[in-house]
């Protein structure tokens, strides 16, 4: 006679009522699911506005006084009314001790009537040849370089713009508005960022054409690393006309921002949690109560009290496994829509990806599966192991 | 960060939150993806531009297609043939995706809307043609234009002499040498500014790689059988 398994006969009770065991593993899924792509979004949202604080190469910006909000605005609207600040205030800024590097930058718009049926801007980035290079020696080049000319007519594409305006390097641009030609000297590879949809110039080139000689709009300021920035940045601020914007606080209050959201969340997935949980308990139970005399026969039989709670205890944990590897396999699938979706539900997000799934978040969510089925398990296989057999089979003949 | 206002006053909660969000805008140099968003030659307004192409139209269709996905090698070679010229450069490629539109009239689809960025000589060029079923050019339209004569180019009067062409008129258009041989339709498509020499003829043969796309993706060829590769 062939000799089954307990976990074979597990399996095949919970085959036995093929759409409720359906049911219950796609709630445990789904609270899975919920859970991975929560702590996904958490590690990736925070890794990715890294990268991009990482990416500007300075940790301080200070811009001219003024709403930002404003000036961003104003900016989209055809790049009257910016604030600027002027040029001196580098040298004071690059005197300071905590500094370690400072780059001054100049961004101007135009409307450029022949885009689009009603006309649209076009934006320029003026920055320094030197110092900004140096800054952002991170970005890659698909070809050619940096201008080296602090007045040079030359201009550096990101990749996005460069596609847009179809230039290799060595083709002339014309700057929309102001009728001058630019020597395209480099093309940046696509980065994810704000880069690639930039045209950079020389800062000089910039104020000359723009005639805006002696402006700026910000500085970018990158800091010691044994600085107090703390106490820098309030040094900064006795600086006339001007505001300070420290990368690190813009950083902390996005974080602060996404976790109020993330509490929320969270909380939603600890109730899609405790639900799939409940339901866990009432499958495995109602099951164990239309088992009644069987488990009664199985006792009589021989069988112990710990051997029929290991068999209801199995069948809860090949449950909640089966459910935890579903919602897991569902949120690999749907990280990207995941994604899509939140980046724009969020006011913010960073370039990269915001929903970072590995291996160790899918093992850790199986853990909370598991555990989740052990601890619901617990209730139905007691009371199964204590039922007694000529209870079970009395009932049978009331019945 | 201080939040203190133009007026001085401290800011509220919501003001700080705004202004910081404004500074990642500036700091983060987010204006700059907006002004250059999706890259790629789709309408950028489609709603309001087949409208304005296709006037009566009720809807249309958005296909997504790549030479690439489509035909691979084989595919960009006979395209290459049938235009008269190899794609050239970073930005002509095989992954390039075309989008496509297909405009109806109810449920009757009344005609075809694509566009294709081409090199001009002091920008891009992105031109845009409306053609009727049977790949007749109805409509010519630069959604963006960066040259000096980009005002010449984009009067109506130089656009409505490409309407009634197809294919068949452009397959003797050589857009290598710029010539029509023997001289035709093509030929007599004026140029806007003469110093403008090179922008024409980038626009040419933007609209005959425009229609050799439509003719492959969307009209099942049937011009091929002009084609005298």
């Amino acid at each position: 006679m062939k000799k089954i398994s307990i976990f074979e006969v597990a399996y095949k009770n919970l085959l036995r009522k093929k759409t409720r065991s359906l049911l219950t593993i796609l709630g445990i899924a789904m609270a899975a699911w919920v859970l991975v792509s929560l702590f996904g979004f958490n590690r990736g949202y925070e890794a990715s506005l890294n990268k991009d604080i990482d990416n500007l190469g300075f940790q301080m910006l200070v811009v001219a006084k003024g709403c930002p909000y404003e000036a961003a605005t104003l900016m989209l609207k055809g790049g009257t009314g910016l604030k600027y600040m002027k040029e001196d205030i580098v040298a004071a800024v690059t005197a300071e001790p905590e500094v370690d590097g400072v780059t001054a930058m100049l961004m101007q718009v135009v409307f450029d009537p022949n885009k689009g049926e009603t006309g649209g801007l076009a934006a320029f980035l003026g920055v320094d040849p030197v110092s900004f290079p140096k800054m952002k020696s991170a970005l890659p080049f698909k070809a050619g370089g940096w201008f080296e000319e602090p007045e040079a007519a030359e201009a550096v594409f990101g990749y996005e713009a460069a596609e847009l305006e179809q230039r290799e390097v060595g083709d002339i641009y014309l700057i929309p508005e102001k009728e001058v030609e630019v020597k395209v000297v480099g093309i940046l590879e696509r980065t994810g960022t704000q880069d690639d949809g930039t045209i950079f110039l020389p800062i000089k080139t910039v104020q000359r054409i723009f005639g805006v000689k002696g402006e700026l709009t910000s500085i970018g300021i990158k800091v010691k690393k044994d600085a107090d920035i703390k106490a820098f940045e309030d040094k900064m601020y006795k600086l006339p006309d001007v505001q300070v914007v420290s990368l690190s606080q813009v950083k902390t209050t996005i974080m602060t921002l996404v976790s109020t959201a993330r509490v929320m969340v969270f909380s939603i997935a600890l109730i899609a949690i405790l639900i799939a949980m409940m339901g866990v308990i009432n499958t495995v139970l109602m099951s164990v109560m239309e088992r009644r005399q069987e488990i009664g026969i199985l006792k009589s039989m021989g069988a112990m009290a710990g051997d029929v709670f290991k068999l209801v205890w199995l069948e809860t944990i090949i449950l909640c496994i089966s459910g935890g590897l579903v919602g897991t396999a569902l949120s690999l699938l749907t990280a990207r829509l995941t994604d899509v979706l939140v980046r724009n539900l969020l006011p913010y997000s960073p370039s990269g990806g915001l929903v970072a799934i590995d291996f160790k978040l899918v093992l850790m969510t199986l853990g909370v599966v598991t555990a989740i089925g052990l601890a619901s398990g617990v209730y139905p296989s007691w009371k199964a192991a204590r039922m007694r057999p000529l209870d079970t089979i009395r009932s049978e003949g009331e019945s | 960060m201080k939040t203190i206002t133009e007026h001085g006053r401290p800011a509220g909660a919501r003001t700080r939150l705004t202004r910081v969000l404004a500074v990642v805008v500036l700091g983060l140099g987010l204006a700059a993806p907006a002004l250059h968003a999706a890259v790629g030659c789709d309408l950028n307004d489609p709603d309001r531009d087949v409208k304005r192409l296709f006037p009566g139209s009720t809807g249309y269709k958005t296909l997504y297609v790549s030479i690439s996905k489509k035909g691979g090698d084989d595919l960009l070679k006979r395209i290459e043939a049938r235009l008269g010229d190899s794609f050239t450069g970073l930005f002509e490629t095989a992954d390039v995706p075309y989008t496509m539109y297909q405009v109806y009239k109810g449920p009757d689809l009344i005609g075809f809307i694509h566009g294709v960025n081409q090199k001009g000589t002091y920008g891009g060029l992105q031109v845009f043609l409306a053609l009727d079923l049977k790949g007749v050019i109805k409509g010519f339209y630069f959604q963006k234009l960066t040259a000096k004569a980009a005002k010449a180019f984009r009067d109506p009067a130089f656009g409505s002499q490409f309407v009634g062409l197809s294919l068949e008129d452009f397959y003797k258009y050589d857009v290598a040498s710029g010539r029509e041989q023997p001289p035709g339709p093509i030929s007599r498509i004026k140029n806007p500014d003469p110093a403008s020499e090179k922008d024409f003829r980038a626009t040419l043969r933007a609209t005959k790689k425009n229609l050799v796309l439509v003719d492959e993706f969307l009209l099942g060829n049937p011009y091929l059988k002009f084609f005298r590769g």
